[in-house]
């Protein structure tokens, strides 16, 4: 898939593209407005990263050109300013989703994943954690045939880890995907152990999970071994 | 102002009643003497007109006397040796028809045909009493209607007078906030309120207009200082899912991250507490309280269970609360009850409860946790001040927070602690907000 990432600060566009390049996207890079509204025009890509807040383009016009031209991208508007009007106006205008300045990396991979699922795929979306199995569009957890039990926090917190197998994510990162930026002390507790723990001992009465591991200081990760 | 008029002006009336009886007694006798010599004046005057034979038929009698039929007044003139003039008024007493009756008399001699007479005016002291009753009475039912009456249209008119002032309090009152003070003009002539009003609206001018500049500074400052986090943060991430085989930096870098996310966390909530103060969150949700506070619970719950923390909850005093901002009150309550996890033993139990005192509906949160000294709170919803020393992790802006949501939607809050026994907040939603 290739993507075009619209951020004014080259320091930011390039590490967002060094971990897109990652996860096999092909990456262009537009740090004007002008630059940005010139590449939508000849080129198509399937998704447009959009930071709103850029010094020479109103980033809703630029969101706005982009759809009035029929263009079927996938397109995540991102901003600094993170209050509740840019979000509804982003998204009226035609936006599929939208973060909010910090992101995590794997945050954003994981809205685009999300975006392609709803835009470009229909079926059901199956992966395999040991001996248990994650549907992703009907969300549930399976073990055989027997349905296992957890709360919509327990299955967001699998799928995000699942979705990025092999990856360490920090518990900071984890909390962030499952609650949003919120305001609030969640981080302070241990909200995400906690979490992890009722998770093992509901997935652990039907069999192993040791598969979902504990990287000492640093958070959790599922690997495929 | 009206205290005070109604104060002075008992106390004079009180005085006045005091010294009534005397004042009046002795205008009554003012007034009896100068009747008698009024009388005095005529009946000399008829003499001299007509001749004492207009009283004394004959030489042979001595004496005329008339009383009226109730005898509280009689005319006397008589034959006297008494050579001095007297001209003078007594009280004393005389028997008439048998009856001792105390009089107050004019005795006044003069001379006719070389005859000495003595002239008697004389009025009961009764009936001078009943006259000094009477007076009595009719000036206190004077005086009190008198009182009555300035009073209340003296109140009527000061009330009328202040209702200026009466007003621009109202609108002191009810703006919780520089902005919110409304800057309609009072309706009065009074040329001193009118300027009042006017000060008042420029001062709130000038106040809302700095805080609006040192809102937008917070702004500012904050979205500059999010784009060099995203960076930092973006690249401290790839450093991270590079294929580092050393624990130790992984460890490292993960600190970062979560020192970063601090700093996010401290950033916006300046961001979030700018905004609240200017008034940028929509408030058009309306929900059942035990609706928020149901989800609040089972959000906590598996942490709360992990540290065998009991919640308790009673609802079943439920209301709906309207035209305010769901996400913001689920902050709001869930810092509250999370920070009372957070202070609270395992064993320990957290109890809330919604309720309705006085037609104002109320939440109630308490724990029996480590509870707060004097000190800890007072600077409890003061950002950024309330950290305790034992709470290494996070921002300690939670509180700080909920103060905000709680005063962008008028909600009191109210805390009691004793430190080792516990923690009580009351959350009271005021009208209009």
């Amino acid at each position: 898939m290739n993507i075009l990432i619209v951020e004014d600060e080259r320091a930011l566009a390039e590490e967002i593209a060094s971990f897109l390049k990652k996860e096999n996207f092909l990456c262009e890079i537009a740090l004007t407005g002008t630059a940005a509204s010139e590449k939508i025009a000849i080129n198509l890509y399937d998704f447009i990263l959009l930071d709103l807040g850029l010094p020479d383009y109103n980033g809703f016009d630029l969101l706005k050109e982009a759809r009035e031209a029929g263009n079927e991208a996938g397109i995540i508007i991102v901003t600094a300013r993170g209050a509740v009007e840019d979000k509804v106006k982003g998204l009226d205008l035609g936006a599929d989703d939208y973060l909010a300045k910090p992101f995590a990396l794997i945050e954003l991979y994981s809205r685009i994943q999300a975006v392609a699922r709803r835009k470009f795929q229909v079926n059901e979306q199956v992966m395999n954690l040991g001996e248990f199995q994650l549907l992703i569009q009907s969300r549930k957890i399976l073990f055989g045939e027997e349905e296992v039990e957890v709360t919509k926090k327990e299955y967001e917190l699998l799928q995000y880890l699942a979705f990025n197998r092999d990856k360490v994510l920090t518990r900071h990162q984890l909390y962030e995907h499952i609650w949003g930026n919120v305001l609030d002390d969640r981080y302070d507790s241990n909200f995400i152990d906690v979490h992890v723990k009722n998770i093992r001992r509901k997935l652990g009465v039907y069999g192993s999970t040791t598969w979902l591991e504990t990287v000492r200081g640093i958070g959790y990760r599922i690997s495929t071994d | 102002m009206t205290i005070f008029s109604l104060v002075s002006r008992l106390g004079f009336t009180i005085i006045f009643i005091i010294f009534l009886p005397l004042i009046i007694e002795r205008i009554n006798i003012i007034q009896t003497d100068m009747e008698l010599i009024r009388k005095r004046e005529k009946v000399i005057k008829l003499i001299e007109e007509k001749g004492l034979e207009q009283f004394m038929f004959s030489d042979s009698v001595s004496t005329f006397g008339s009383y009226n039929i109730l005898k509280n007044e009689f005319i006397n003139i008589e034959k006297t040796d008494i050579k001095n003039t007297w001209n003078f008024i007594e009280v004393t007493n005389r028997i008439i028809e048998g009856e001792t009756i105390e009089f107050r008399i004019l005795n006044y001699s003069f001379r006719v045909h070389d005859t000495n007479y003595l002239l008697e005016i004389g009025k009961s002291t009764e009936s001078i009493k009943a006259t000094e009753e009477t007076t009595k009475r009719v000036i206190l039912v004077f005086l009190i209607s008198f009182i009555v009456i300035t009073l209340a249209s003296d109140l009527l008119y000061t009330r009328h007078l202040l209702y200026p002032l009466r007003l621009i309090i109202k609108k002191l009152k009810s703006a919780s906030s520089p902005e919110l003070f409304d800057r309609e003009p009072i309706g009065t002539t009074t040329a001193d309120f009118v300027r009042l009003d006017q000060t008042l609206r420029a001062l709130m001018d000038k106040i809302s207009d700095s805080f609006r500049r040192e809102k937008d500074i917070t702004v500012n400052i904050s979205h500059e200082l999010l784009t060099p986090i995203s960076i930092i943060r973006s690249k401290l991430e790839n450093l991270l899912l590079t294929e580092n085989p050393d624990e130790n930096v992984q460890v490292k870098i993960e600190e970062s991250l979560t020192t970063l996310s601090r700093l996010t966390t401290l950033v916006n909530s300046l961001l979030f507490i700018a905004r609240t103060e200017s008034s940028q969150y929509l408030k058009e949700d309306s929900f059942a309280i035990s609706d928020l506070l149901n989800e609040i619970c089972d959000e906590i719950l598996p942490v709360a269970e992990n540290k065998k923390i009991q919640i308790k909850r009673d609802f079943s005093a439920d209301f709906i609360i309207e035209g305010v901002n769901r996400s913001l009150l689920f902050s709001m309550f869930f810092n509250i009850v999370n920070n009372s996890v957070k202070n609270t033993s395992p064993g320990g139990e957290i109890f809330i409860k919604s309720y309705t005192d006085n037609n104002i509906y109320k939440v109630f949160i308490s724990d029996n946790g480590r509870g707060m000294t004097k000190e800890q709170m007072e600077t409890l919803f003061s950002r950024f001040h309330n950290r305790q020393k034992d709470n290494k992790e996070g921002t300690g802006i939670g509180l700080a927070i909920a103060k905000s949501i709680a005063d962008y939607h008028n909600i009191k809050i109210d805390v009691t602690s004793e430190p080792g026994k516990g923690t009580e907040f009351y959350f009271s939603f005021l009208k209009n907000s």
